[in-house]
């Protein structure tokens, strides 16, 4: 490692001199001496997902393959005990009706028949009352609140100030020297979020990487650029009352994304988030 | 009077040895077989069911209705595949993503790039429960019961 430094840092000082070589001086920034400048300011990210509390619909094909597999698995079944039950009173009826009540048992002997029973079980059934699957907020289109969609994953953005634009982001945070882009990621969300949010976080290494040149008025040779690194974490707590929001806040899914990120930005986001 | 009980003793001693021999030899055996297997209950089906009155009367099925069921087959398959592959290939994306960001990550800074591709130890084991089809009902309260086990317990 330290044999080419004087080879690296040559052609460093040349390639200065020509704008856009910035792999040349990422390495001659590595790997000479421990003061030289970083182009690039490093920023960690976070994507806040709020995972699905509710089933996604089935499509078309799906509803049709799941209705034909009822079907099959009907015609290749037997008779449980319940229907052969069912069966045999159906037929003691009948024969009661034809031959004109002359049983001993008498009318007055009160049987539970297995039709009953299937009736009590509907009639309990629709006493009870599932929450419904779209929410108020999903109707009036409340963009901040976390009941939307809840078949779809949400994530967090936030109305950010960089350099003199006010522009919608993930949550960002300028890294500081001693700590891993990770514990930066989760900086970034203590300070949107407050700090009794629990979230997971997947892994250490980043998930994507957005890389921006400054405007030219800024640009200075310690200072080209920047390079966000976006990590994702799962939201474990499920409310966010606690939450001190100081900023603009939304939740939105995937979709809804081309509405506020800007389009170089979004085409890298869109990288690293499944589609459902 | 003095033969006798030597007769006794002799004989007793003999059929006591014969005795406990046969018994070892029997409990020799009852070990060197191989211990029984356990029944897995769901691969069972249980004799009842196998009875005549319980098979389903339904009419034949149709000709349009075979044809309906080997055409939503084959559609049913086209339709996986092409998730599968979507599926395939949003992996792939999300993998070059991130190599591509390590990449980077390298280029800045060496420290950064090790702390990045360790291991973290805190992600599994993960649990989480699923999603349902409802979302839970605010200020539900479930009904009161026991829920006894019954399921046999084998011992070999």
């Amino acid at each position: 490692m330290e044999a080419p430094i004087a080879g690296h840092c040559g052609p460093r000082g040349s390639a200065m001199a020509a704008p856009g070589q910035r792999a040349a001086a990422g390495w001659g920034r590595r790997l000479c001496t421990a003061a030289a400048p970083r182009p690039w300011r490093l920023f960690g990210a976070l994507c806040l997902l709020r995972l699905p509390r509710i089933t996604q619909p089935l499509r078309r094909e799906e509803e049709e393959m799941a209705a034909l597999m009822g079907q099959i698995e009907l015609e290749k079944s037997r008779y449980s005990d319940h229907e052969i039950r069912k069966l045999e009173e159906e037929e003691q009826l009948k024969r009661r009706k034809e031959s004109m009540y002359d049983d001993d048992e008498g009318p007055g002997k009160t049987v539970i028949m297995a039709q009953d029973l299937e009736d009590k079980w509907e009639q309990k059934l629709l006493q009870f009352k599932a929450a419904s699957r779209i929410t108020d907020a999903d109707k009036n289109n409340i963009r901040t609140s976390l009941n939307r969609k809840l078949d779809s994953n949400l994530m967090l953005l936030v109305k950010q100030k960089i350099g003199n634009q006010e522009l919608w982001l993930l949550p960002q945070a300028e890294w500081q020297a001693g700590e891993t882009l990770r514990s930066t990621a989760e900086r970034a969300m203590a300070i949107f979020l407050g700090d009794h949010i629990q979230a997971k976080f997947l892994g250490n290494a980043p998930y994507g990487l957005y890389k921006y040149k400054f405007p030219r008025s800024i640009r200075t040779e310690d200072n080209m650029g920047a390079k966000v690194f976006f990590f994702k974490a799962f939201l474990q707590s499920n409310d966010l009352s606690q939450a001190e929001l100081k900023e603009d806040y939304l939740w939105v899914t995937k979709d809804e994304l081309g509405g506020y990120l800007k389009s170089e930005y979004l085409k890298k986001v869109n990288q690293f988030l499944l589609d459902l | 009077m003095r033969v006798q009980p030597k007769k006794k003793k002799k004989v007793d001693i003999k059929r006591e040895q014969a005795q406990k021999d046969r018994m070892k030899k029997k409990i020799r055996k009852l070990e060197k077989a191989a211990p029984e297997m356990i029944p897995i209950e769901d691969f069972i089906t249980p004799s009842k069911y196998s009875e005549s009155n319980r098979v389903r009367s339904l009419p034949p099925l149709s000709f349009e209705e075979t044809e309906r069921r080997v055409l939503l087959m084959k559609k049913w398959s086209l339709y996986k595949q092409k998730q599968d592959e979507a599926e395939k290939k949003a992996i792939q994306t999300l993998v070059a993503a991130q190599q591509e960001a390590l990449k980077e990550l390298r280029l800045e800074s060496e420290e950064l790039y090790q702390a990045a591709i360790k291991r973290d130890e805190g992600l599994f084991p993960f649990e989480r429960d699923g999603p349902n089809y409802t979302p839970p009902l605010p200020g539900y309260d479930p009904p009161e019961g026991k829920c006894i086990d019954i399921t046999k317990v084998y011992t070999q």
